[in-house]
């Protein structure tokens, strides 16, 4: 031990400082726990309480009426349908906004394109709901693709940058060697460049229909005045699992709390493993460009 | 191990699809399929929603339409037909006339008949608490605040209440029973109509907000000493105690078929667009229970399923009714039955 | 998100005069679409949303920021009400998340061993994958009783003299509805802070170190000043996503009216307010207010979100120089 140490340990700075360092580290701790502990709290209760009014009549029957148990077999397919046509709508315009801003644009033109994605990342999703709302459900009717197109105005924001940050991996020496070769430019995006970042694009969209899948507020005007049943009919509005829980959630009736619980359970499972599936993906596809082949 | 994880996505695709596939097959095994009828599409008022959900598959039976109905409150009802984005729309509340102006060519049809009840979650208290309207448009003000205040146990002797906090409930969404519970309170509170007023959606002075008649219900339920306004057959499917209100003649009465058909009987002839308030008779019918309230059906004049809309109104307000009673609807007056043959008539294609 | 460094397209292809075929044109062409595009949605959106609440911006001006009125029946509408539970609500939630996200970000590139690092990181972030309206369904059967039936009770027994302690106890209101948007928070911040501390280079740290600094010293010498944009942005961020939330927040919070002193009372925000209301509202006035509500709520959360860029960007840049 050093004079100055001695001499600090003497006047008890360092002892209590190191006592300081023990409480913070204390503190760090409960606070991780602490958010372990909220998680599995909420996870846990719908774990449980779904877990036990999860049935084959509930994912097969469509919503009940006043005072019937019914099910979520409506919602289910509903939000499959909005959710996919939302995925068919944000993917392809995501992802060629991403290609403008990392192949084509200026760096001035990229920096603003960039901070419009990010603008729209921040627009909440009920204003949005209100905006689809006025532009197309007002004199048409609700319809699942007017929830499918305020979706999609979610989606794109997260889709494109996703794949901006995947492609701004490639090195630059690929294009260039294949721009050398005479490939057209076009062509060089399409069979050199997007083939290396597709794990990262399908990362980028998968988190996005997680994201997306558990969103009401877009939905609540959009697609939820619908039918008692089973319906596939896209110009129409169609349920959805998260304005289903929603509805249960007011209930005072225990069978709809139930129902709540256990659509609960479904959604969580399904947003869950997505995004464990979306982030083995992106290490994987990150590993790949970065660590060379 | 990259195969492995897009097999596992493939996985996770393949298992929504399946269960997507299993849900398709298994309700059009048990719900038959809807391609042979017309349907029509309405939304509006939670009130006459349990009605309603009693006249869905019986209406389906005798004539192979199937309707379908959003309970998304009385506003959101008018909100909708006015916008047609519905084929019909429900409210408690009458349109008035700026609202018929908007609607561009409406009908306004009282199709069902029932009652606001009073409810409350205060252990220890019987049903039928005796309420004055004039106590609870002090409950609603927020000028009496504990359930053992003088002015409740003054009209309850011998009924034990405990020193528990009154939270006032009420709709957060444009509602026609809050259009009824506000008229009777306005009509009845003189202070209440200078502060509040009548409306779907009013500035409530104090309480908790909740959507829906399902919402409020469901406060009340979770929450000791709360107390809301809510259609009775709310009341009744939830097993919640609903207070007995005093009305002009000075009775107590609880919201039940013959109080309020004893309401609705001065109601004479319907003229006009139809609107009609029975809350608060006058002290000539002893038995009425002053909160009651017809619930109207909208549809335009000009409709391409005129013939769907005549002939499932006509339906609901004939065969229908018999499914009130259960549910505490009362059976529509002649006067309103007569007006109302008149009303679908304009309904045209 | 905040962080990898993209400040330069990559070389390439629209370089060195290199011809453009037909396809090649096509194809930009079919990119610069589908920016125009994204941009032109933007504009259109605040557009239609300021457009519509024209008419409540003509009738009561900017007074409407300032009033406590919200009376269909009289048709006079304000928007302070809200303003203060959407302000109260991300303001305490950010006061409770901002620190335990630090904290949590500090357990996961120091404080834990290794082995736990990646677990335990990786349910935090499950956390955000958590959607709000089951926080909401969960919030309303579960939290929600337990804060009125234990909660509020203990801190007005302790802090009942502080007026925002003070109150009858509710399963909505204020509190609850704080709590669940800090639960939705945290996960986002933290996992912002985490990538931010584990950036530190080690070379300052371990330089920390070496002049007898303890692990502590070093971080809140070291680690946080230099994170410290970062974690600014990190905040905003949370910010934004608090200030947006309409579904949890609509189920726990009471859709109450006026400004309470009391933190247990029934209140609303600006996104709750505008989902219980907007569907039903029936006079053209109430649905130009709420669209008034709609256009402020769009322009704090716009505010937000530019700043909580700019803040990034200049991290970034500057950050690059020091790297």
């Amino acid at each position: 031990m050093s004079a100055n140490e001695q001499l600090l340990l003497r006047s008890g700075s360092l002892r209590r400082r190191r006592i300081v360092e023990k409480v913070v580290a204390v503190i760090a701790t409960l606070s991780a726990l602490l958010a372990v502990g909220m998680l599995a709290l909420v996870i846990g209760s719908v774990a449980t309480k779904g877990a036990s009014s999860l049935s084959w009549d509930f994912l097969t029957k469509p919503r009940g009426l006043f005072g019937e148990k019914g099910g979520i077999a409506d919602a289910i397919i509903g939000s499959g349908i909005i959710v996919g046509i939302a995925t068919l709508i944000a993917v392809p315009i995501g992802v060629l906004v991403a290609i403008y801003v990392s192949e084509f644009a200026s760096k001035g033109i990229a920096t603003f394109v960039r901070v419009v994605l990010d603008v729209m990342n921040g627009i909440p999703a009920i204003v949005v709901g209100i905006f689809v709302f006025g532009v197309i459900v007002v004199g048409r009717g609700q319809s699942a693709l007017a929830g499918s197109f305020a979706l999609s105005i979610l989606m794109i924001p997260l889709i494109a940058r996703a794949t901006q940050e995947i492609l701004a991996l490639v090195p630059g020496s690929l294009r260039e060697a294949s721009l050398a070769l005479g490939v057209s430019r076009w062509r060089t995006v399409f069979s050199v460049v997007l083939p290396t970042t597709i794990g990262g694009i399908v990362t980028g969209t998968v988190l996005a229909v997680a994201r997306v899948a558990g969103e009401t507020a877009p939905l609540l005007f959009t697609s939820s005045i619908t039918a008692n049943a089973i319906n596939t009919n896209v110009s129409e509005a169609l349920p959805s699992i998260p304005v289903a829980i929603f509805t249960f959630s007011e209930s005072p009736d225990p069978a709809d709390q139930a129902n709540g619980w256990a659509a609960a359970l479904v959604l969580i499972s399904f947003v869950l493993v997505a995004s464990i599936i979306a982030r083995a993906l992106a290490d994987r596809s990150r590993r790949k460009l970065s660590g060379g082949r | 191990m990259k195969k492995g994880l897009i097999l596992s996505a493939a996985l996770l695709c393949a298992a929504v699809a399946a269960m997507t596939t299993a849900g398709v097959s298994g309700a059009t095994v048990s719900e038959g399929t809807r391609a042979n009828a017309g349907t029509l599409t309405g939304a509006g008022a939670t009130f006459p929603f349990p009605l309603i959900s009693k006249w869905i598959p019986a209406y389906d039976q005798a004539s192979g339409t199937q309707v379908n109905y959003s309970p998304i409150g009385s506003g959101g009802g008018i909100a909708a037909i006015t916008a047609r984005t519905v084929d019909f729309g429900a409210s408690d509340a009458p349109l008035s006339p700026d609202q018929f102006t908007a609607c561009k060519g409406c009908v306004q049809i009282p199709w069902a008949l029932s009652a606001t009840s009073v409810i409350y979650n205060v252990p220890g208290a019987p049903q039928g608490l005796k309420l004055t309207p004039a106590i609870i448009a002090q409950m609603y003000l927020g000028f009496v605040q504990k359930w053992n205040s003088p002015g409740i146990k003054k009209l309850n002797p011998g009924v034990s209440l405990p020193d528990l906090k009154i939270t006032p409930v009420y709709r957060s969404d444009s509602s026609g029973t809050s259009y009824n519970f506000t008229d009777f309170l306005t009509k009845t509170s003189p202070t209440w109509k200078s502060k509040v007023g009548t409306g779907t959606s009013v500035s409530w002075p104090t309480g908790i907000g909740a959507r829906g008649s399902s919402g409020v219900t469901g406060v009340v339920s979770r929450t000791t000493g709360a107390m809301t306004y809510v259609d009775v057959a709310y009341a009744l499917a939830n097993k919640l105690k609903f207070a007995r209100v005093r009305n002009a003649a000075g009775k107590f009465t609880l919201p039940g078929l013959r109080s309020i058909n004893a309401a609705a009987s001065s109601v004479g002839k319907v003229t006009g667009n139809g609107e009609i308030s029975i809350v608060n008779p006058a002290k000539s019918q002893p038995l009425a229970y002053p909160i009651s309230t017809f619930t109207y059906v909208l549809a335009p004049t000009s409709s391409p399923k005129a013939v769907e809309l005549r002939k499932f109104i006509y339906w609901a307000i004939t065969s229908g009714q018999q499914f009130g009673p259960k549910l505490l609807f009362a059976p529509l007056p002649k006067g309103v039955l007569a007006f109302n043959y008149r009303q679908i008539k304009k309904i045209q294609g | 998100m905040t962080t990898t460094t993209h400040d330069q397209a990559p070389p390439g292809l629209e370089s060195r005069g290199l011809p453009w075929r037909v396809g090649d044109v096509i194809f930009y062409g079919l990119t610069a679409a589908a920016s125009l595009a994204t941009l032109g949605l933007v504009v259109w959106l605040s557009y239609k949303v300021i457009a519509q609440a024209w008419g409540a911006i003509q009738t009561f001006g900017l007074g409407f920021v300032t009033s406590i009125a919200w009376d269909p029946v009289k048709q006079n509408f304000g928007a302070l009400d809200f303003i203060y539970g959407t302000a109260v609500t991300a303001f305490i939630a950010l006061l409770i998340a901002t620190p335990l996200s630090i904290a949590i970000a500090l357990f996961l590139t120091e404080l834990a061993p290794r082995w736990i690092r990646g677990p335990v990181g990786t349910l935090i972030e499950l956390l955000a994958a958590i959607p709000s309206v089951v926080l909401g369904l969960w919030g309303i059967l579960v939290f929600g009783p337990w804060v009125a039936a234990h909660l509020e009770p203990f801190l007005e027994r302790w802090l009942g003299f502080i007026p925002i302690f003070n109150g009858d106890p509710s399963q909505a209101g204020l509190l609850p509805a704080a709590l669940v948007l800090t639960l939705m928070i945290v996960p986002i911040t933290s996992s912002i802070c985490r990538e931010l501390f584990s950036r530190v280079p080690s070379e300052l740290s371990e330089g920390a170190l070496a002049l007898g600094a303890t692990r502590w010293e070093t971080i809140r010498g070291v680690a946080i000043p230099y994170a410290g944009p970062g974690i600014v942005a990190a905040v905003l961020l949370g910010l934004g996503r608090a200030f947006g939330e309409a579904i949890a927040v609509t189920q726990v919070i009471g859709a109450g009216s006026g400004i309470n002193a009391s933190l247990f009372a029934p209140a609303d925000t600006l996104a709750s307010r505008i989902a219980s209301q907007y569907q039903g509202a029936v006079s053209g006035l109430q649905i130009d207010s709420i669209l008034y509500l709609a256009a402020i709520l769009l322009v704090i959360s716009l505010i937000t979100n530019v700043a909580a860029q700019t803040v990034v960007r200049r991290f970034e840049r500057s950050r690059g120089a020091i790297s």
